[in-house]
């Protein structure tokens, strides 16, 4: 593999910014192959993504090396996506940007556009994307075994991000769960079904109202219907409660004439009261697996900026709908 | 109490329409001791032969002989009965749901108010123990206030044909929907909105699923999800309810106080399909039953009222409109 390297062998990252909890886990995974050299950009001051080279700015990381980085990752909070993206984009550095792409409609155009122009890998981090669970579920639908699919469910439940208090700030974040649960399966659905035709949203701020920002949404519930007559919804609420001894879960059920399957990408565990030992594919680790494939080759592949855009689309409708009441026409976005 | 009967005495019961659900009525009624008597256009000889039920040749005939009736007929002409039942003076039980359209609904609420008979809808599904259990958490407040709710019901397309005539059941959201659509409202109250989307297989339109949001006044959202799968599919019911204090799950499927291994599944029924498998349980049926029986003796309370069944219908309802015309419907 190194010797299809289009630059060197080793790749030079940077990951910008700890502010996503995710930063640490990409970080561990990064620094723990020999084929990357990756330098972190730590600007806020989190202190919980260790044992790696932090630098205390961007300006630092993007001269971290005499060229500049081959790529940079980008687990900045959702509304600085736009910014360090397109400072990418100038400077030919291929980027693997955290869900959700950004958290306006232009905002994602821009990236994308940029990214395309300057010729740059632009990928999205949806790493449920590789989870086995998932390639069955798309395996099954795509082979027939469930024959004409009519419905969908998924639920993707979580706690209240704790350690990172932007999460619910409507500004930094986009909004709330909406923003931050549905991309997730939306990606999914895409990655089988296509685009949605319409979208329909109702959210409330019952959980977590104490601690959730003003104006964040900590339940929501986004229903989406396909040309085809699918119908799908998505529960996206913070409704994993504290206690739970897992962070929550994604599950897809998927209806059709042939039967039902229903898969659970978080599944895999060794359990016992109040425990849960996961264990099974590291997703994380086949997500940046990809990025690192396709920044070697120069070519993107899924998850692509471009269904990072297509999932913050069906966000901005969901969100719309909310204000209407309405279900949104995803053309009209 | 009805006024027709002395305590002591058993209730004389008129069961109408001999189908399905009144076979799962019947034991209740039997467990009650009361003296059953049936009318059915079809199948009433089988139905007496089989719970020890008096045939009447005439609804007249029937009413004559009886204090109470239980209307288990085809969705369509439920208030049609209803009507005759309580003109004729006698307490009603009724088969969910109440009827077919909302106007209809609360006009035989109305008329059971105006004549001072009871009438009770028979919303099974508040009989269940596993929807009993935490309708009696939520309501002690064990899992704070609701936020987010969900509930599935999954089983075959009906066989009868009548169902598949969406202008007599209702289609699936009035006639298996509705039970989650009266759970939420059990649960988290009244609704301001209701969306909802159905979709039908193009290869075989008997197997159909429908997804309806309700957005409750209290600020909880629901979402309800029926299934009418391919030929074979088991009767399965789900749950979740989160609230700010904690969170509550039942899946009828994950249930495991019995499980057959495959080999003894092959040789083993379990449901048909059409109604849930009740057999590890204290039938809820029956439940209903005696809860209905206890409270025409004894003016006792039940847990689901005719007002109760009338806004499960027009929930329901709004969730067919919002199926038309593709918006979401202020209720």
């Amino acid at each position: 593999m190194l010797t299809a390297s289009p630059t060197t062998d080793t790749l030079k990252i940077a990951l910008m910014s700890c502010a996503h909890t995710h930063a640490g886990a990409y970080a561990a995974r990064l620094e723990a192959r020999e084929d990357i050299d990756l330098v972190v950009a730590n600007p806020d001051g989190f202190g919980d993504v260790r044992g790696v080279s932090v630098v205390g700015s961007y300006d630092e990381a993007w001269n971290a090396w005499p060229g500049g980085p081959d790529a940079i990752v980008v687990t900045s909070a959702n509304a600085h996506h736009r910014d360090l993206v397109l400072e990418a984009a100038r400077r030919g550095v291929h980027v693997l940007c955290e869900k959700p792409l950004a958290t306006t409609v232009p905002d994602a155009n821009a990236m994308v556009a940029a990214c395309r122009e300057a010729g740059v890998v632009l990928m999205t981090a949806f790493p449920v994307h590789f989870a086995p669970a998932v390639q069955t579920l798309r395996a099954a639908v795509e082979d027939g075994a469930l024959g004409e699919v009519i419905g969908i469910t998924g639920t993707n439940n979580g706690k209240l991000p704790d350690t990172r208090a932007w999460f619910t700030d409507v500004e930094l974040a986009g909004g709330g769960s909406l923003v931050d649960h549905t991309v997730h399966i939306a990606e999914i659905l895409d990655s089988i079904f296509g685009e949605p035709a319409t979208v329909h949203a109702t959210t409330n701020r019952i959980l977590w109202a104490d601690r959730a920002g003003e104006g964040a949404e900590t339940g929501g519930l986004v229903t989406l219907t396909y040309a085809s007559g699918l119908v799908a919804t998505i529960d996206c609420s913070w409704s994993q409660p504290a206690e739970a001894p897992t962070w929550g879960g994604l599950r897809i059920q998927a209806v059709g004439t042939g039967g039902q399957l229903q898969v659970d990408a978080f599944a895999e565990h060794v359990g016992g009261p109040g425990r849960w030992l996961p264990y099974g594919v590291d997703s994380d680790a086949a997500l940046l697996e990809a990025f690192l494939g396709a920044v070697r080759d120069g070519r993107a592949v899924e998850p692509s900026g471009d269904v990072g855009l297509r999932t913050v689309r069906v966000v901005a409708a969901a969100q719309e709908s909310v204000r209407t009441g309405q279900p949104v026409e995803l053309a009209s976005i | 109490m009805t006024s027709t009967s002395p305590p002591a005495a058993p209730l004389r019961v008129g069961v109408i329409g001999t189908g399905g659900i009144s076979r799962a009525h019947a034991p209740g009624w039997i467990e009650t001791g009361s003296d059953l008597h049936c009318y059915s256009l079809e199948g009433a000889q089988e139905f007496a032969e089989q719970f020890g039920a008096t045939v009447h040749a005439s609804l007249e005939d029937l009413f004559a002989a009886v204090d109470v009736v239980d209307v288990c007929t085809p969705t369509a002409v439920h208030a049609e009965i209803v009507h005759q039942a309580l003109d004729a003076g006698k307490d009603v039980v009724c088969e969910k749901p109440l009827a077919l359209t909302t106007e209809d609904a609360r006009a035989v609420v109305e008329h059971a108010e105006r004549v001072g008979r009871s009438l009770f809808p028979a919303h099974v599904v508040r009989y269940f123990p596993q929807y009993a259990a935490a309708h009696r958490a939520v309501g002690s407040g064990s899992i704070g206030q609701l936020a987010v709710l969900r509930f599935e019901r999954t089983g075959s397309f009906p066989t009868q044909p009548w169902f598949a005539d969406e202008s007599q059941s209702g289609g699936i959201v009035m006639d298996q929907m509705i039970h989650d659509i009266d759970q939420a409202i059990w649960l988290a109250g009244p609704v301001e909105r209701v969306y909802a989307q159905q979709s039908v297989s193009t290869a075989a339109d008997t197997v159909r699923t429908a997804h309806a949001v309700l957005t409750h006044t209290s600020g909880a959202i629901s979402h309800c999800r029926g299934l009418w799968g391919p030929p074979g599919t088991r009767f399965r019911y789900t749950f979740d309810l989160a609230g700010d204090g904690g969170r509550l799950q039942y899946d009828s499927a994950g249930d495991p106080g019995v499980v057959f291994d495959e080999v003894a599944t092959t040789t083993q029924r379990s449901g048909d399909g059409f109604l849930p498998d009740v057999s590890g349980m204290r039938s809820p049926y029956a439940e209903e039953i005696l809860e209905f029986a206890a409270a025409l003796r004894a003016d006792g309370p039940t847990r689901v009222s005719a007002a109760d069944g009338a806004y499960a219908v027009e929930i329901s309802r709004a969730a067919l409109e919002s199926l038309r015309t593709g918006r979401s419907i202020t209720c």
